[in-house]
């Protein structure tokens, strides 16, 4: 008995040895590419397979591997500290700033076919010291979504200012039913304090610029719209995001972007709804743009294949088959008359990207961001003025800037 | 493999008097263990250290991180005379604190009292009631925390029977968003009594210490955080029974009939035997509660990831919310922080624990 | 015990009803309570079975209801299967693989625990050898270190080893833990020492002598660490967090569950959740009923030698 169990020991002590000294052998006859982005409704899930699957067929020398994962921003963190990352993945414009700082991303744009047909202000959020670093591969912006049925009985038309909305909340706010959900999130929030002509910095981000009449004006007005009862919270609703509140007729608005519409469209083929431009505030129009990337790391082992995937991806063919699906907007300024024949009733998430903001500030942002949801749930529920939380605010984010 | 040698030599070889050989034996039983947790363990734990003091953002390999000193340490105590790090760092440790505060003696009592009452001999079914009490111990954390987020849903199982029960003995019942309720448990109490952020004095509200007023430091617990509170101690009140259970039959029975014999009231022998001899265990118990409480994170990861308003970020939480955004280098020093926190609280609390029980 | 003492201590103080409905009060008391703590812990899993049988918008609508509601339109909604349906036929997460990952794992780590901690808990028990000492006091030191310290550290010696995404970052790591060195040594401390010198007067090595003759006296200690290795293992999510990257095929099936509500996106599908949560936890429940004497042996162990 003992010696097998002597025998045992060893044999996987060696084992063990063994298997931490092997290196790590790869064949390389094709180019394997890993795509990694995160995962979302299921039919995006599988055009993007289909994009891949049709790339596959047609390379034979380039096969690529499409890897939608969960908890993104852990396993993305994880691949570039392990020093291995994917050869092409989703970049938010919010976290771009950061990578870049990092050292982490290739400057690809320049490489690609017709980098100029890309609208001059995505482009933007991904370019930083001069150097477009990687292709938006699509982009979404908020619009104000209504429920005609409600908005029918109570004869009431689309809102198209502050006033309006606020008083279609309170005329709609019966029988069970809010006027609109509003999440404590920055990124909705946002949108109206630039429609209330309100900023969060400076131009050149040296500076807070949030602890102003015009953001208290914002801030006022969409927490008012909650405690005075004319609104509630996803939370406060029973569900887990505001799409689900407005496709369930729990509300009659709600602030999203085009995302709701395939969503809607799936899972409450029945509702009758329209998108419409957010409303103006005091300051005007104001909406907000949300938009992805394609990278390509720095560290890329193949980087010449993956220049070419992602050309192909956000190449007008490629875009083309993936914004067909009306989830997301082409970024490619040749390709909108098409999208738009496809789906006229999205016409007013395009024209928001015409005054659409970038959601994109400066590397560390993300703790003003914490920061301000924070300070909106606290305000929501009478715990926090409007004038301490965006003094709040202003503290943190200052503090944040001056340590950039 | 040199040190396992002797093993291979002539069997029955051995004598206590050889002590190479006596040595050998001793390393080749210790060594897989230590290589294991030599390498998994040590070396991270390490690497960790050594991380703290870089400015490493987590997106490039750790080797190509710069040094920055203490300045990640002097940042958590806001010692460069900044206070985002600073606040949130007190914040998680209010957060921490109320959690623990609620938690460890709910459960030590809970379980203590359920023991007690298992204990009784003339029960019958002891076999299921120790089963039933047991089984949320076995079951993971993600699952539990899985099912609770829904049980505790607005329109949930939770409301539903507290809906029930208020009902039945004629009370309104207003739902309660459990998941994200920001309210703190005694500002909630406080209100009962007119006491608001609005009405408080103003020493309370004005005044900062550490990044938070006297009138936020005293919130309680907010009632999402409550909630998993009582999660944490559903899950944990079973374990800690089985275990004072096992103390209290272990309690040699002699010692009860000795102490009668001497005229001690059964008070005295409550006092005298039963409260002594489970000092131990007590103390295992309060342990083990207090170091899974402070590092609460996968039900936080799960249920509320921090939210509503940061009542639910732990420092277990921002150690991992600064590793994943860019800023390892804090996270990892945040979480050296942790680590001193919860071996100054498991020493102090082994004092206070021996000191009372002595008196 | 206590109870029974208060209780009786009032009897005899005579303030107290007659003996005989005394006693049947405290039993009704004791029942009621423990009855009541019981349904506590049962219920929750009760309605999450039940409700995992029920159709989406059923759940939504009635989660009180242990069986089919009643639509608005008065016909009934029907048991269905669709949730686990749609968790093991899942095309972004393979449930059936995450099974048999979660039973592997969660075996070969206990088998290999058994034996590294029980060598290393008798040499600290019994054998002198130079560095003893250094060695247990740095084992009391990992006792108290966070999980979460662990995260990006240990996966960059997992990631230098080229272990991620791979079975061996699932398994190695865990093949040896301080609690379960703590356990065994205090048991092998708790061994006559008159049994290993009779052993060694008939001339058996350390070797036999552990092997043949300590190991088989250990076995309640053994089995109390082999349940809550396993138990540990099967449960564990922080591990694979850290193991796994871009290999969803080695996923275990406590981050399978964690993972399908990132799949499902903001609007949680209840169904599909619920019917993960079971079948996450039931291959756990059968063992615990099967071997539930011990699981409760085990647990009891534990808090005598704590």
């Amino acid at each position: 008995m003992n010696k097998t169990f002597r025998f045992l020991t060893l044999a996987i002590v060696i084992a063990l040895i063994a298997v931490a000294a092997a290196p790590n052998a790869r064949a390389a006859q094709t180019v394997n590419l890993v795509l990694m982005g995160w995962s979302s409704s299921p039919s995006e899930n599988e055009r993007l397979q289909k994009i891949v699957d049709d790339w596959n067929a047609a390379n034979a020398d380039i096969q690529v591997t499409l890897n939608q994962v969960p908890d993104y921003d852990t396993t993305l963190q994880k691949s570039l500290a392990g020093g291995e990352p994917p050869d092409v993945f989703y970049v938010d414009s919010f976290r771009f700033l950061d990578l870049v700082r990092a050292d982490a991303l290739m400057p690809v744009g320049e490489m690609l076919t017709n980098a100029d047909d890309f609208y001059p202000s995505l482009r933007d959020a991904f370019t930083t010291n001069g150097q477009f670093y990687c292709p938006p591969k699509d982009f979404s912006t908020l619009a104000l979504q209504i429920n005609t049925e409600m908005f029918e009985a109570a004869g009431l038309s689309a809102p198209t200012t502050w006033e309006e909305m606020r008083a279609a909340a309170e005329a709609l706010t019966k029988d069970g039913v809010y006027g609109a959900v509003v999440p404590a999130d920055f990124a909705r929030w946002v949108a109206f304090l630039y429609a209330a002509g309100g900023s969060v910095t400076n131009d050149d981000f040296t500076e807070m610029t949030i602890n102003s009449p015009e953001a208290a004006a914002a801030l006022k007005f969409y927490t008012d719209l909650y405690l005075d009862g004319f609104a509630k919270t996803p939370a406060d609703l029973g569900v887990g995001w505001p799409g689900e509140a407005f496709g369930k007729g729990l509300v009659a608005m709600s602030f999203e972007g085009n995302w709701i519409e395939p969503y809607l469209k799936d899972q409450f083929p029945d509702l009758k709804h329209m998108a419409v431009e957010m409303p103006a505030g005091p300051g005007g129009k104001a909406t907000m743009a949300f938009t992805v990337c394609y990278a390509v790391p720095m560290k890329a082992k193949n980087p010449e294949a993956a220049v070419k995937f992602v050309d192909y991806l956000t190449g007008a063919e490629g875009m083309k088959a993936w914004t067909d699906l009306g989830l997301a907007m082409p970024t490619r300024a040749s390709l909108r008359e098409g999208w738009l024949a496809q789906f006229p009733n999205l016409e007013p998430y395009l024209n928001g990207a015409e005054y659409a903001r970038k959601w994109q500030f400066v590397p560390g942002f993300q703790a003003v961001l914490d920061k301000v949801n924070e300070q909106l749930s606290l305000v929501m529920g009478e715990n926090q003025t409007v004038n301490g939380a965006l003094s709040e605010i202003e503290t943190i984010g200052a503090e944040v800037l001056a340590s950039r | 493999m040199a040190v396992a040698a002797p093993s291979m030599g002539k069997q029955g070889g051995f004598r206590l008097g050889a002590k190479g050989q006596e040595s050998a034996a001793g390393f080749f039983f210790i060594l897989p263990a230590l290589i294991i947790i030599f390498a998994f363990i040590f070396i991270p734990l390490l690497s960790a250290f050594l991380i703290s003091f870089t400015n490493w953002n987590g997106l490039q390999p750790p080797a190509e991180a710069a040094g920055v000193g203490l300045a990640n340490y002097s940042r958590i105590f806001g010692l460069d005379n900044t206070t985002v790090v600073r606040d949130e760092f007190f914040v998680a440790i209010k957060n921490t604190f109320y959690y623990t505060l609620g938690v460890v003696p709910a459960q030590t009592i809970l379980a203590l009292v359920l023991a007690f009452i298992v204990n009784q001999q003339f029960l019958r079914f002891r076999g299921f009631f120790r089963v039933a009490f047991y089984f949320p111990s076995i079951t993971s954390s993600i699952v539990i925390a899985t099912i609770f987020l829904w049980l505790f849903n607005r329109n949930g199982v939770i409301n539903g029977v507290i809906a029930g029960l208020a009902g039945a003995i004629g009370l309104e019942y207003s739902p309660v968003t459990w998941i994200n309720d920001a309210n703190g448990i005694i500002h909630n109490f406080l209100r009962l009594f007119g006491l608001t952020l609005r009405t408080a004095p103003e020493w309370m509200t004005e005044s900062r210490i550490l990044g938070q007023s006297i009138w936020q430091w005293i919130s309680g617990p907010s009632v999402t955080m409550l909630a998993i509170m009582l999660l944490a101690i559903w899950t944990t009140t079973g374990t800690m029974m089985l275990i004072f259970l096992a103390a209290l039959q272990d309690i040699p029975r002699q010692l009860y009939e000795a102490a009668s014999v001497d005229g001690a009231t059964r008070w005295q022998q409550f006092r005298l035997i039963t409260v002594p001899m489970l000092r131990p265990t007590t103390f295992f118990v309060l342990t083990i509660g207090l170091i899974g409480c402070f590092q609460v994170f996968d039900q936080i990861y799960v249920i509320s990831q921090g939210n509503p308003a940061g009542t639910t970020k732990t420092i277990a939480w921002i150690v991992f919310r600064n590793l994943r955004d860019s800023q390892a280098g804090l996270g990892a020093a945040l979480a050296f922080v942790l680590f001193v926190i919860i071996a100054v609280f498991t020493i102090v609390q082994r004092r206070m624990v021996g000191k009372t029980v002595q008196q | 015990m206590s109870t029974n003492t208060v209780v009786s201590n009032l009897d005899a103080r005579g303030f107290s009803l007659p003996p005989n409905i005394g006693k049947i009060i405290r039993t009704m008391l004791t029942y009621g309570v423990l009855i009541l703590f019981a349904l506590a812990m049962i219920m929750p899993f009760v309605y999450a079975v039940t409700n995992s049988f029920k159709e989406l918008p059923d759940i939504a609508a009635n989660p009180m209801r242990l069986t089919p509601g009643i639509r608005a339109d008065g016909t009934p909604y029907n048991w269905t299967t669709i949730g686990y349906d749609r968790a093991l036929n899942n095309q972004q997460i393979n449930f059936p693989r995450a099974i048999f990952n979660s039973f592997f794992v969660a075996v070969v780590v206990t088998i290999m625990r058994v034996i590294f901690n029980s060598m290393a808990g008798y040499a600290l028990a019994r054998i002198r050898f130079p560095g003893r000492g250094a060695a247990f006091a740095a084992l009391v030191g990992t006792l108290m270190v966070p999980g979460i310290v662990l995260l990006i550290p240990r996966y960059l010696v997992l990631s230098q080893l080229g272990w991620i995404d791979t079975y061996w970052a699932l398994l190695v790591p865990y093949f040896a833990d301080a609690f379960g060195i703590f356990l065994m040594k205090q048991f092998f401390e708790s061994i006559p020492r008159e049994i290993e010198e009779a052993a060694e007067i008939d001339g058996a090595s350390r070797f036999r002598m552990f092997f043949v003759i300590i190991l088989p006296m250990a076995i309640p200690a053994l089995t109390a660490m082999a349940i809550f290795a396993f138990q540990g293992t099967w449960n564990d999510f922080q591990g694979p967090l850290i193991a796994l990257n871009l290999n969803r095929e080695l996923y275990t099936l406590p981050l399978a569950l964690a993972f399908l509500r990132g799949v499902t996106g903001d609007a949680i599908q209840w169904d599909l959740m619920l019917a993960g949560s079971v079948i996450t936890t039931l291959p756990m429940a059968v063992i615990f009923f099967i071997f539930q004497r011990f699981f409760i042996e085990g647990v009891s162990y534990t808090g005598v030698k704590g």
